[in-house]
């Protein structure tokens, strides 16, 4: 070996860390600073040509989280989440809208297990270190998506608080599809009660509730669903705008989900299809049946198209004639 | 911004706006960040819908302001008394104005995915408020770390479900969304969009 070879070699020794970083960790690190941080913050949510700063305060208090997201836009809307209730304050149109999924503790659960198998359609990768101009030195990992039918994520997670503060959504062939990133992040273990006190004036507002009527009732399944995709939960449910209860379906792959709506036909309105995009999250409409199904969720159109068109009614079991 | 700064602008673009008035929004451009802004998502419009896509265009735009700037009389008057290091910055600062312009304008350009149907719908989707700083870092990324950001098109057809009633689906979804996404989704419902939110039939409870 040359001089000049054995000088690279030791330099690049030098140069690396003391011991290999890795990606799991880091997201092991990150959910559960996740879990159990009270902090108050501001970021940018960009996608599909538009930017948006929001304001979010969140608090970890006794078990319970407490988050309040508020758009800095000036339209003085606002999402408020208690554990598994959220209201989104629509103050521009003079109403609140409650959805509230009584007895479902596991909702807005943690992030999965990304070393357990938890999510076998994804590969998490360690990027490396790179300094934020916001936050300083971050640490960078990437789960990929293993096929076309989820989106992938690159998180940078800041090296003292293990917090996500910036995170972009990529399509299977890399394409950034939203990013967001934190512009201010401050811890507080004293957040008061009254941070999560809406600016509007509830008693200006109309009042509209949503909820789950009755769990498992649906009849209808998925006869196709993409590698991975599982149904995890089924329910009728009241949504505004609609006359009668709708079927709520959701699909998983451990980290991305899908909610398919399954509405009976209102005379003398036309059915709704094909694709429409609401920031990250997309949705598919379609008439299966006589019924308007519509699947919704942060995955590329085509994964919501495919669980769509193959859903179908459930067969009813035949009664027993001994019965 | 208001209104008329906006029909300002447009008509500036293109070429329909008289002198005096246009002197006035020079001097505006210079101090006013959200303006220079506005003006180069106004050419990015301008640009693609008239050659679609074609980043000369862009070009042409940034180098009508810039001839706009040297017509501009008053300005070269108020330039000459000036001390000799002022006059220089006054003038850099024009001309930065027509290059933020043009490097805005075909930078946004230059995002638009290849083969992509440019309509104007999409189009106003893209121009509409991409900060420009965050496409330039991803244009020139600082290392490899960086990809590409790319912001598909808001909609790739007609609204195949109203937005009242995708914003409805989409609260009832928010509480199953992935951890990594929930914000994202929560955003959008709250986002400065124009869309109303779908209202159900009198008789709901009012919480108290």
């Amino acid at each position: 070996m040359s001089l000049r070879a054995a000088t690279t070699f030791l330099l690049g020794l030098a140069a690396a860390p003391a011991f290999a970083e890795s990606g799991q960790e880091w997201l092991a690190r990150m959910g559960a600073a996740l879990n159990n941080s009270s902090y108050v913050g501001e970021f940018v949510c960009e996608s599909a040509g538009r930017s948006e700063r929001l304001a979010i305060t969140h608090r970890v208090r006794d078990g319970v989280v407490s988050e309040r997201l508020v758009s800095l836009s000036g339209n003085g809307r606002e999402l408020v989440r208690e554990n598994d209730e959220v209201v989104v304050y629509l103050p521009d149109q003079k109403l609140a809208i409650i959805e509230r999924r009584w007895g479902r503790s596991d909702l807005m659960g943690a992030l999965p297990n990304f070393d357990g198998g938890a999510t076998p359609w994804y590969r998490v990768e360690w990027v490396g270190r790179e300094t934020l101009d916001d936050f300083g030195p971050a640490a960078v990992v990437a789960v990929r998506p293993l096929d076309g039918y989820r989106f992938g994520y690159k998180l940078w997670i800041d090296l003292d608080t293990h917090m996500p503060v910036r995170s972009d959504l990529s399509d299977h062939n890399g394409r950034v599809v939203e990013r967001l990133r934190f512009t201010t992040l401050r811890f507080d273990g004293a957040i008061p009660d009254s941070a999560f006190e809406p600016a509007a004036n509830r008693n200006k507002l109309r009042w509209v509730r949503q909820a789950p009527q009755d769990d498992d009732a649906p009849g209808w399944r998925a006869a196709q669903v993409p590698p991975g995709f599982r149904l995890s939960m089924s329910s009728l449910q009241s949504v505004a705008g609609t006359g009668s209860p709708v079927s709520h379906l959701v699909y998983s792959d451990g980290l991305a989900t899908i909610s398919v709506f399954i509405q009976t036909p209102v005379p003398g309105k036309a059915p709704a299809r094909g694709t429409t995009r609401s920031g990250v999250a997309s949705a598919f409409s379609t008439v299966v049946e006589g019924h308007q199904v519509t699947a919704v969720g942060e995955v590329p159109p085509q994964t919501l198209e495919y669980i769509a068109t193959g859903l179908r009614p459930a067969p009813v079991a035949a009664p027993d004639p001994r019965d | 911004m208001t209104d008329r700064i906006k029909e300002q602008l447009s008509a500036f673009l293109d070429g329909e706006l008289p002198d005096p008035e246009s002197a006035l929004l020079l001097k505006r451009l210079e101090r006013d960040d959200e303006l220079r802004g506005a003006l180069s998502r106004y050419s990015l419009i301008g640009a693609v819908l008239r050659s679609d896509g074609d980043v000369p265009a862009a070009r042409q735009v940034a180098a009508r302001v810039s001839a706009a700037i040297a017509r501009e009389p008053a300005r070269a008057a108020r330039l000459a008394w000036l001390p000799r290091p002022e006059r220089f910055t006054r003038a850099a600062a024009g001309f930065a104005v027509a290059a933020g312009v043009a490097v805005g304008a075909v930078l946004l350009v230059q995002q638009l995915p290849a083969g992509d149907a440019v309509t104007p719908e999409a189009t106003m989707a893209r121009a509409e408020s991409p900060p420009v700083q965050s496409v330039a870092e991803e244009v020139s990324p600082p290392d490899a770390l960086a990809e590409p950001y790319v912001t598909p098109p808001a909609g790739d057809a007609p609204a195949a479900i109203p937005p009242a009633e995708l914003a409805n689906f989409l609260i009832a979804h928010y509480g199953y969304a992935s951890p990594l996404v929930r914000r994202s989704v929560g955003a959008g419902l709250i986002s400065d969009d124009p869309s109303q939110v779908e209202v159900a039939p009198p008789g709901d409870a009012p919480k108290p």
